[in-house]
């Protein structure tokens, strides 16, 4: 009951304390709000872009393992020289893994290439021409919205067919279903049996809107399966329950076997992996967070001190007030938490304000970006813990100086 | 009769590094180091600091509750880091020092609010 008492008061004292000294407040909590912006805004941004980063990398597989000719990252003494004489992986060594492996559940080879798109008079430049074998369904996570996956007959027997991805669908067959129209890329006439999902481009480059699938034994007749051109990789998924680090120990010691390479010869492919792509994005985000946390943080420091001062003045202001309440018979602590309640509830106001900017501030980058960005309930905790706390701190010193003044004193004060 | 009670300069050099030290702890509260160890981490450790604070407070006013305030918060802290997994031995010994001065002066402090 008493807190409830001094929690009204003290709602009662800050709003008063705002609306007469409308200017004087609203500069003491523009610190705070300052503060709350930059940190939660930052956090906001960073949380979203590595929810957005978690779902491309999914996408990729996130237990899938790349045997490519090149790493995706390199280190400062990289002996590029020595990678240039690497063979690229062929379509024959993806049978012998199969057969070698114990930790892969499932195994796919794929060849890149670029191409254009055509239909009647429509076409799609730069498409990206994905030739791929029959498992690649099982290693990348996709959907086919309309229309079909290949089926094992037409991946083996190479038939002429491609599944289409949203971007390529919509600038070809503007308002008609693609299914069953033949397109031509490279020369090469194609049936479209079924077309992708729109996932938009991800964190790390890849875009399913813009691919084309290709059965691998039809791209034979496009593309040179072993050139380096056309960035040839065998894609390997583990079993559940197998880490990334196991299997690339084993696929290590198989593809060693293939290509038999002596005890003291270095490897001569790369195993890469997409948590490569996502650690190196993670690192941007971590520098990102902390300019953020430096600035909000010094916003939050001036602010609370601009806290700290209009509660100083609040006591002086009121010193007769509480020298009557006082000799009425209130007690130090009621003073205490009476001034202290009210720093906490200015600091608050200015926390919402700062939280209530951002939430306007999401919904003008989702429109202006295409960005899905989201203020999450964790943000939210956060941007009202450390208002809060910040009033506590800097209305402390304030309320205690009020509630330890002497009641005959504060009454002659004017 | 009022009774006043003069702060030893020990307390004061205490009560001003603890004072900063507490301000510069506060700025961690809202990290990224501290956020990506859970949602609630920022709020417990922004009131163990907040607690920490005040207690200086309490020891520059030569108040009882500053020091068994700050032994509190001493301890939650030390439970907190054991936690986090992010425990600092020099933070150990510099709040094991202040608690003997805390505890050397605490019979000439007040016992009221």
């Amino acid at each position: 009951m008493l807190f409830l008492t001094l929690f009204k008061e003290s709602f009662l004292f800050a709003i008063q304390a705002l609306v007469t000294n409308k200017l004087r407040s609203f500069l003491s909590l523009l610190g705070i709000t300052i503060g709350i912006f930059a940190i939660i805004s930052v956090f906001t941004m960073t949380d979203s872009l590595e929810a957005k980063l978690r779902d491309s990398v999914k996408s990729l597989g996130d237990n899938v393992i790349y045997i490519q000719k090149w790493p995706w990252t390199f280190g400062p003494d990289y002996p590029w020289w020595k990678y240039m004489d690497r063979p690229v992986p062929n379509i024959s060594e993806l049978d012998q893994v199969r057969k070698f492996s114990k930790k892969g559940e499932a195994f796919a080879f794929m060849v890149t290439a670029k191409g254009t798109a055509k239909y009647k008079s429509n076409s799609v430049e730069n498409s990206d021409l994905l030739c791929v074998s029959h498992e690649y369904d099982k290693l990348r996570v996709f959907e086919v919205i309309n229309g079909r996956y290949f089926s094992e007959s037409e991946s083996s027997s190479g038939k002429a067919i491609c599944i289409i991805g949203n971007t390529i669908a919509e600038g070809l067959f503007a308002g008609e279903d693609p299914v069953g129209k033949d397109i031509k890329v490279r020369g090469n006439r194609l049936t479209v049996i079924g077309v992708l999902k729109k996932e938009g481009e991800s964190m790390i480059g890849s875009n399913i809107d813009t691919q084309i699938l290709i059965p691998i034994n039809f791209a034979r007749n496009i593309v040179d399966l072993r050139s380096d051109r056309f960035d040839p990789v065998i894609l390997v998924k583990a079993y559940p329950g197998v880490t990334n680090d196991e299997l690339i120990d084993e696929l290590t010691g198989v593809m060693r076997a293939i290509r038999k390479l002596k005890p003291v010869a270095d490897d001569d492919f790369a195993l890469n992996q997409t948590s490569m792509l996502s650690g190196q994005v993670n690192d941007l985000f971590d520098v990102v967070g902390i300019a953020g946390w430096i600035i909000g943080g010094f916003s939050i420091l001036v602010g609370g001190f601009g806290i700290a001062n209009i509660m100083f003045v609040s006591v002086k202001e009121r010193t007769n007030l509480i020298g009557i309440q006082k000799s009425l018979g209130a007690k130090n602590y009621f003073v205490l938490l009476q001034f202290l309640s009210e720093a906490v509830m200015l600091s608050v106001i200015g926390g919402i304000l700062g939280l209530l900017l951002i939430y306007a501030g999401t919904f003008v980058v989702e429109n202006l970006m295409d960005m899905d960005i989201n203020l999450t309930k964790s943000n939210i905790i956060l941007g009202l813990t450390i208002s809060a706390l910040i009033g506590v701190v800097s209305g402390f010193v304030p309320a205690y100086n009020g509630s330890q003044l002497d009641p005959v004193e504060a009454i002659r004060s004017n | 009769m009022e009774v006043t009670r003069k702060r030893p300069i020990i307390l004061l050099i205490i009560c001003i590094i603890g004072i900063l030290w507490s301000l510069v702890n506060f700025i961690m509260v809202f990290s990224p180091f501290i956020k990506k160890i859970s949602d609630w981490t920022p709020a417990i450790f922004g009131i163990i600091v907040a607690l920490q604070f005040i207690s200086f407070i309490g020891v520059w006013h030569m108040k009882r509750w500053g020091p068994m305030l700050y032994i509190s918060a001493f301890f939650a802290k030390l439970i907190f880091s054991v936690f986090v997994n992010d425990v600092s031995y020099v933070g150990i010994g510099l709040g094991s020092v202040f608690t003997v001065f805390f505890l050397i002066y605490y019979r000439r402090m007040d016992d009221e609010l």
